[in-house]
């Protein structure tokens, strides 16, 4: 298949609906979690679940568009992290492809390695533009190890991990077992999503 | 509250213009003050210049709401981290108990801030002034593939429905008893039942959706007729190619200041 039908079999009318409806999940779910008070936002769970639909550049593309609608509606800052909510989508597709989203252990290790792999484009964007700080709670862990003689990068970084890991995983466990309770009927016009269920 | 728009509606001049010279300025004024040369400068000038246009607009006012809203934790951090255990902090300003406050510090946290309301301020330029749907619309008719300003412009339209059934749905979970408060493992177990329920609604209504939209002719090839008219003028044209023109010299000159300046 050439580039340009790979790209059409991936972006069809279904899979456009798809994204429109998964980034307005990423913007709201964040809001029905704040009610339990759990250190999680879940506001790339939309793009997981594209992710695991659609492959890596359909969920690529629903996480870099939430952030810059969100930078639109509501706060112009999340738009600078859009490279990263991209990240996530685009490594959670890949690791769906390579077989890595078939069984609930799986989706934690995948978790994993999103939390991992977003901290390595998030961390230039926080330093370089927001002088390591975000202005949430996790400042005072970047302090305290700045504080302890570390330099801003890698204090940053253990910040960035420890801020999403426990997110991350979630997302991933969330957006695994809601694919796999989909009706097969639905599943079933995502190509891509047999990497997923069996 | 989840916002839908950071848009005031209004008739100044700031929203008159066209949304791509609004969005223009905005994306060449973040690239000249996060890659142009002068340090304090780059990022002073075009936020004085945004905040000119705020003022003269009527919209300082909410401008500087929100600035505030989002800005201010993050300034009152950057100043604490930097200030006290920056480890370039060489001269002491301030000595308090055991923790000096050191004046690199502060310099690189004044920085940071001063860049940071720099960009907000271009931006909200662009977002109060602009309608989204607008926005989307002036991207479509400047050539932005029609599947992709429906991304764009659906989930404005979206939102609030969708905000309205996470009501529903956690109305409808507390009434049958789901319990949201209390010990870690028990909001844990809430965690699913809230949000199972309006995904799986979400997603089911996407076939639907697609229906709708391939019997409407959304993947039909060829160019699209829009019912609204943007008034455009070759002042702003010639302003916008200016603009990107400016910005790139200026990113040039930036990083090769910070490549061979160091010497």
């Amino acid at each position: 298949m050439s580039l340009s039908q790979r790209l059409k079999a991936d972006f069809s009318t279904l899979t456009l609906a798809l994204i429109a409806v998964a980034i307005v999940l990423n913007i709201v779910l964040g809001q029905v979690v704040s009610l339990l008070k759990l250190p999680i936002f879940l506001d790339s769970i939309g793009t997981v679940i594209v992710a695991l639909l659609a492959g890596p550049w359909a969920g690529g593309l629903t996480g870099l568009l939430t952030n810059l609608i969100w930078g639109l509606i509501s706060d112009p800052v999340a738009a600078a992290f859009a490279p990263v909510a991209m990240v996530i989508g685009i490594v959670a597709g890949l690791l769906a492809k390579a077989g890595l989203f078939k069984k609930w252990w799986q989706a934690i290790i995948s978790g994993v390695i999103i939390a991992v792999v977003l901290s390595i484009i998030a961390i230039p964007i926080r330093v370089f533009m927001f002088g390591g700080v975000t202005g949430s709670g996790a400042d005072f862990i970047t302090a305290y190890l700045l504080a302890t003689g570390r330099d801003l990068f890698s204090a940053v970084l253990i910040t960035v991990i420890g801020d999403n890991i426990i997110d991350k995983v979630v997302t991933a466990l969330l957006a695994w077992a809601i694919v796999k309770g989909l009706p097969r009927r639905f599943t079933g016009r995502f190509p891509r999503a047999s990497a997923v269920i069996d | 509250m989840i916002r839908y728009s950071l848009y005031v509606p209004g008739d100044t001049w700031l929203h008159r213009l066209h949304p791509l010279t609004k969005l223009s300025f905005s994306l060449a004024a973040a690239v000249i003050i996060f890659g142009g040369p002068g340090g304090w400068l780059a990022a002073l000038l075009p936020g004085l210049l945004a905040l000119l246009a705020l003022w003269r607009a009527g919209l300082f006012r909410q401008a500087a709401r929100t600035g505030v809203r989002l800005l201010a934790p993050v300034t009152v951090m950057l100043f604490l981290i930097h200030g006290f255990f920056s480890p370039q902090n060489q001269t002491t300003l301030l000595r308090l108990g055991p923790f000096a406050i050191g004046q690199e510090g502060v310099a690189y946290a004044g920085l940071i801030a001063v860049r940071l309301a720099a960009v907000l301020a271009g931006s909200l330029l662009l977002v109060f002034s602009t309608h989204p749907g607008e926005l989307v619309q002036a991207l479509t008719n400047a050539g932005v593939p029609h599947g992709l300003s429906y991304l764009l412009g659906s989930p404005l339209l979206l939102l609030p429905q969708m905000a309205g059934r996470v009501q529903v749905i956690q109305a409808a979970q507390q009434a049958r008893g789901l319990e949201t408060g209390g010990t870690l493992p028990r909001r844990v177990r809430a965690l699913f039942p809230l949000v199972a329920p309006l995904v799986f609604s979400a997603l089911l209504d996407v076939e639907e959706r697609s229906l709708a939209l391939e019997v409407r002719g959304f993947s039909a090839p060829g160019p699209r007729t829009s019912l609204r008219e943007q008034p455009d003028t070759p002042g702003q044209r010639v302003a916008r190619r200016a603009l990107f023109v400016l910005a790139g010299l200026l990113l040039a000159a930036g990083v090769a200041l910070r490549v061979y300046g160091r010497h």
